[in-house]
């Protein structure tokens, strides 16, 4: 394995290795939404009011997180109050 | 993708690489999750080289996760900081049922099984040969991967060679 060396962060020497980090970064961009839309639902907020803020279209953001979100509290949502939204 | 003529053996193995793939939050399959499928299902000649040269999956899934750690550190984000943040909400892992598609380098390395099928006169396609088809891009994460594991090409090639006459004599 050849020695990795950076001039300095943010600059990666090896164009591999700087789409390497868009990949990373991209998949830890999912997770990390999908725990922040979790995080949201239990504090008890609406999937309209998650999907303002998170600047995307309500059917977007249910389309997208409602049925990993199900699949993890199975029988009880994450959110017990307020109407559907 | 059509996959031609895989033993049971090598199918298992591209199945476990799709679990693989999910588990550690890959959105394609890449090839080192075939690598990584190869160990999970420990079937075949490839798996049994690997193993004999020490290579768990467990080791494995670890350096997936420790190049993924580093790939973020070199853009200043450090994933443990990230996972903290958001708590226990935070799960790289794709739901099971997520369809994922065969990364460029995963397809390169089936293709480079065929080839290596057909080079050894074989009339199947098993996990050494996949295993070969991964080797064959050196520019990989899957070689890569090895590396960083300690574990020399040329000693594993030499072991599945060793093991396939082996079989050959049985």
């Amino acid at each position: 394995m050849d020695k990795k060396t950076r001039t300095r962060v943010g600059r990666p020497e090896d164009p591999r290795e700087g789409l390497e980090a868009v990949v990373a970064l991209r998949r830890t961009l999912e997770a990390l939404e999908a725990a922040r839309v979790e995080n949201a639902l239990i504090a008890g907020w609406s999937w309209a009011k998650i999907a303002e803020v998170l600047g995307v279209s309500k059917q977007a953001v249910h389309k997208k997180h409602a049925k990993r979100i199900k699949a993890r509290y199975p029988g009880e949502p994450p959110r017990r109050k307020g109407s559907r939204s | 993708m059509k996959l031609f003529r895989l033993t049971d053996r090598s199918r298992k193995s591209v199945e476990a690489a799709f679990k693989e793939a999910r588990m550690l939050g890959h959105d394609s399959l890449g090839d080192e999750d075939l690598l990584l499928g190869i160990l999970r299902a420990e079937e075949g000649i490839g798996a049994a080289a690997l193993a004999s040269l020490g290579v768990t999956l467990e080791d494995a899934r670890e350096e997936s996760e420790a190049m993924l750690s580093e790939a973020l550190s070199s853009i200043g984000i450090s994933i443990k900081e990230v996972h903290r943040e958001a708590g226990d909400a935070f799960d790289m892992r794709l739901p099971d049922d997520r369809k994922i598609p065969y990364s460029s380098r995963a397809k390169d390395a089936l293709v480079g099984a065929r080839k290596e099928m057909l080079r050894l006169g074989d009339d199947y396609l098993g996990t050494e040969h996949v295993l070969l088809g991964i080797l064959g891009n050196e520019d990989g994460a899957a070689v890569r991967m090895l590396g960083r594991l300690g574990v020399a090409l040329e000693a594993l090639e030499e072991r599945m060679y060793e093991l396939r006459g082996r079989e050959a004599e049985r």
